[in-house]
């Protein structure tokens, strides 16, 4: 079967890696689980679905990508939509699909759909990219930007952007250009807080000072620092998370799964993970530097960046220094959804890479 | 863009990429650095301020027996229902809704927002106490329809003899903001973080220290719901010592009744070792209403009522000594070498002063004839004493009062007691800035100038005077718990022996055929020493004092000093009867019914 070609066909070094980041989440789900294991279980099945997502397209031929990818990039944008008007709530965000026997988020598969569009378009114009080339990407951004931000996602809506601004920023955007959308964004950045929900002002103004609403909007942020804190250099151990046991930390098992990790491990622990981390990331920018043609590097940036800022907003969002804004940490939050759109698209990169000469000619 | 120049361009710029990813995760780990490593201490505190809580245990409150093991004061479990502090209610809703099982009143509701409004530091506060047992039953059997409001099983104090101990024992009171000022700058407030009432007045307030006891607590686990997880230290209170006081209660009960309606005070006490065996004031109240806060309308009613119900007379009441004063300036003179026996006059009803500036009228027209110091003793002669007054001086006289404990404390062991007042020439000087006259000097000897005492004093003197050699100070506690005896050594005025016996003699024949009460040693079995007093309360400006006629409140008080039995004596006391009238015949009677009692008790 196509067994021995798949061994053959994963990067070894970063399947290593990301199996090492899976199993610290899942141990620290299972210290977090406050149900019994059918968080554990859930997960288990989550990580089983995508690692198997990630073979197939691994073996896939990576040519359906371009071809796919615009299908792929205004299906998503209709899911976005459907979101919007038949979305299940849960705390307070219409962000869920229900179809019965499974709930998922439109918002995690933009988060691939879009960077897959951007490369389709940049490759399409190969040699001519021009003004009215980044135009078009802009457009291709701002569509799943509006839909997201009304759900209301601030993070994803975020995530996004600054995704698609890379894209156009690798993708040769001029310094000139860049320089004046920056001063255009400080100019416009308080008519952009007047758009702000309520609630979203609120949770960027306590982040300068969560301790002065420590149980309203401040709560998540103290009691994630708290848990941080007193985690220390060496951690309080698995399983002696108080923060977690106590239910003091709100979404120990989603968004502030990584809080419930430096209780645990402390500060060793996470400098530990952040390495992981980091040589995932140097692996895979390693990849894209090896690859030949626009569609494929653009493809696997996009990728890269949304799983890394993915990272960055999270950690950020438990330590304190970035709003709470619901980002979930990739590959190691429970969460269906997160778990096997990052799985397909560190598979995407290994596909590519495996092909970058036969997509090149 | 071309092709090569777009790749060299991204190539760069996947550089610049790298670059900035590399530096955020590194400001990702410094700032897990600076919580985890820099702010461990304070995160950790954090932590188990969130999950840690502090349950205050209070300690039993020790309980108050009289000496032979009578409670006085007890503790007593009582159904209380209480509202959480940080919680808001709206309180005429929330009695409408308990009407059917507990009736809420008006002044239920003040007392709670009283209690609300100056409670420092509880965590729930009592809507309604003393439950009866019906209403706790229906309360429990319909607990779900009141959310929020808590049925809590708390030791109440009860003074057991309500007026008749209520100068004595005091009572506790709620603490107070003023109170935790008071206890932060003595360094107490560490005894009483458990705690909701602490000792206000009497022998609640005066042994506090012992009776309070150490507080306690409990450390529990919670989670966010504030449920608790586990119990993780438990510290018991140390309950406060039980006290026994020198009080024997059913003869302070025979004399609080003998006053039957009449206002005024009478102490007892054991003449071999300074225990105060009765202690009264009338009239009394009811000091089982202060434990929680009296209402505005019963303390006003309380405290503006011309009785003065609230003021201990035994400490605090300050009276003119009257006659009772005679037998201490008499020894003064003794000690002095002055007007000594054989020494005698003529008493011919009045006294002019040597100048002839002021004559002083006796008390009996047409005076007593030739009386010595004793016979002035027994028949309360006046005239006597005016000249042996002018013959001591005021200072003398004054100095040899003070040996006997007046103008001065006894040292009792109650809080605020009075000190009376000697009053001399520096004195008149400085309060009325007028010279001092001999005239006034004369009638102090007979106890009715500036001179002003209180029971206590009165009976302490009498008691120096039956026993010279009793040296402890007058005492309420017999022992506590975890104490030895009471002892409080107090060294007695020195004294000749033949000086002393002659007044005990002359205080003797008072109740003999011919003294001022002579009626009380008739049908006796034992002799009573004693001395009657009399003290003016209206001065009548010349007029005639007729006692018939005469407004209640502007009569005499009546005074008496006594002690029993007069040869071996065993028991000293005095007695005042506010606008009494003559002492003999108002105080006397209730010294006896005291007497009787004890000297019965104790086949003296």
């Amino acid at each position: 079967m196509n067994i021995v070609k798949l061994f053959q066909e994963i990067d070894h070094y970063l399947f290593g890696l990301i199996l090492i980041i899976i199993t610290l989440g899942l141990f620290t789900l299972a210290s977090s689980d406050q149900s019994g294991a059918a968080l554990v279980v859930s997960q288990i099945i989550n990580i089983i679905i995508g690692i198997t997502l990630m073979f197939a397209v691994i073996l896939m031929d990576p040519k359906k990508l371009f071809f796919f990818a615009p299908f792929l990039y205004i299906a998503s944008l209709f899911l976005l939509l459907f979101v919007v008007f038949f979305g299940y709530e849960s705390h307070g965000a219409q962000r869920w699909i229900n179809l019965g026997f499974l709930k998922f988020q439109p918002s995690e598969v933009i988060k691939l759909t879009t960077p897959l569009m951007l490369a389709w378009h940049y490759a399409k114009n190969d040699g001519d990219i021009t003004l009215k080339q980044h135009l078009l990407a802009l457009l291709i951004i701002t569509i799943p930007f509006c839909l997201i931000f009304i759900q209301p996602d601030l993070g994803t809506a975020l995530m996004i952007s600054f995704v698609g601004l890379v894209i156009i920023f690798v993708a040769g955007l001029p310094i000139k250009f860049i320089s004046i959308s920056f001063i255009l964004f400080l100019l416009s950045s308080p008519f952009l807080w007047g758009i702000l929900e309520p609630y979203q002002q609120k949770r960027i103004m306590t982040l300068f000072d969560p301790f002065s609403d420590a149980l309203g909007s401040g709560y998540q942020t103290i009691q994630s620092m708290i848990a941080l804190g007193s985690g220390g250099l060496i951690g309080k151990g698995w399983g002696n998370a108080t923060q977690t046991y106590l239910d003091f930390l709100p979404e120990s098992s989603t968004d502030f799964i990584f809080a419930v990790f430096s209780e645990e491990f402390g500060f060793l622990g996470v400098i530990s993970a952040l390495i992981l981390y980091l040589l995932i990331f140097y692996r895979c920018m390693f990849m894209v530097t090896r690859m030949q043609d626009t569609f494929s590097r653009i493809l696997s940036l996009g990728i890269l960046m949304s799983l890394f800022f993915g990272l960055i907003i999270n950690l950020g969002m438990i330590s304190g220094i970035l709003p709470i804004v619901g980002v979930p940490l990739p590959l190691f939050s429970y969460g269906g959804t997160s778990m096997v759109v990052s799985l397909i698209s560190i598979g995407i990169i290994m596909t590519l890479y495996n092909n970058k000469t036969l997509i090149a000619n | 863009m071309q092709k090569g120049e777009f790749k060299y361009t991204f190539q760069k710029r996947l550089g610049v990429i790298t670059v900035i990813i590399s530096l955020l995760v590194i400001i990702i780990s410094l700032r897990f650095f600076y919580l985890q490593i820099f702010q461990y201490d304070f995160y950790k505190l954090k932590a188990s301020n969130n999950s840690i809580r502090t349950i205050p245990i209070e300690p039993a409150r020790g309980l108050i027996f009289d000496r032979n093991d009578k409670v006085i004061a007890a503790n007593q479990l009582t159904y209380n229902l209480e509202l959480n502090k940080k919680s808001q209610y709206d309180l005429d809703e929330l009695a409408r809704k308990l009407t059917p099982i507990v009736k809420i009143t008006r002044d239920d509701i003040n007392k709670y927002q009283k209690i609300l409004a100056n409670d420092p530091f509880l965590d729930t506060v009592a809507i309604k106490t003393d439950l009866t047992d019906e209403e706790v039953a229906a309360f429990t059997a319909n607990r779900y329809l009141y959310d929020g409001i808590q049925l809590i099983i708390r030791q109440k104090r009860f003074y057991s003899y309500a007026q008749i101990t209520s100068h004595l024992v005091g009572h506790i009171h709620r603490i107070n903001k003023a109170d935790i000022k008071t206890l932060q700058a003595n360094n107490k407030y560490q005894r009483y973080f458990a705690s909701r009432h602490m000792g206000k007045t009497g022998i609640e307030s005066s042994y506090e220290d012992v009776i309070h006891g150490y507080p306690g607590y409990k450390q529990i686990e919670v989670n966010a719901k504030n449920e608790i997880i586990q119990t993780l230290v438990t510290v018991p209170p140390i309950d406060g010592s039980n006290i026994n006081l020198t009080i024997d209660i059913e003869l302070q009960k025979i004399a609080f009744n003998a006053f039957k309606n009449k206002k005024g005070a009478l102490v007892a006490i054991d003449v071999n070792n300074g225990e105060i065996l009765a202690y009264v004031s009338q009239p009394g109240f009811d000091p089982n209403f202060f434990i929680d806060g009296i209402n505005k309308d019963a303390w006003s009613k309380l405290n503006n009522a011309k009785s003065k119900p609230l003021l201990d007379r035994v400490i605090r009441g300050l009276y003119p000594p009257g006659s009772t004063l005679k037998p201490f300036v008499a020894l003064a003179a003794l000690e002095n070498d002055i007007r000594k026996p054989p020494f005698k006059i003529n008493d011919p009803g009045y006294f002019t002063m040597p100048n002839g500036s002021k004559t002083f009228n006796d008390w009996k027209k047409g005076g007593h004839g030739i009386v010595d110091m004793a016979e002035a003793i027994k028949v309360s002669c006046d005239t006597f004493f005016y000249g042996l007054g002018l013959e001591l001086g005021i200072k003398r006289i004054n100095q040899s009062l003070e040996q006997y404990f007046f103008g001065r404390k006894t040292g009792i062991d109650m809080h605020n007691e009075r000190s009376g007042l000697l009053a001399d020439e520096a004195w008149k000087k400085n309060k009325f800035n007028k010279p001092w006259y001999g005239g006034e000097t004369a009638i102090t000897a007979i106890g009715q100038g500036f001179t002003q005492v209180t029971p206590l004093q009165l009976a302490y003197a009498t008691a120096l005077i039956a026993n010279p050699k009793l040296d402890q100070k007058p005492h309420l506690l017999l022992y506590s718990e975890k104490k030895a005896l009471y002892k409080n050594n107090q060294p007695p005025p020195p004294v000749n022996e033949k000086n002393i016996k002659l007044i005990q003699d002359a205080m003797t024949d008072v109740t003999q055929d011919g003294g001022t009460a002579a009626f009380l040693g008739k049908d006796i079995a034992y002799k009573i020493a004693a001395k009657t007093g009399t003290a003016q309360v209206f001065s009548l400006k010349g007029q005639e004092y007729d006692e018939e006629n005469l407004p209640e409140r502007l009569k005499d008080h009546a005074l008496f000093i006594a002690y029993a039995p007069a040869e071996q004596p065993k028991i000293a006391l005095a007695v005042i009867v506010e606008n009494g009238g003559h002492g003999g015949s108002t105080a006397g009677p209730i010294a006896k019914q005291v007497f009787d009692y004890y000297i019965k008790l104790n086949n003296f």
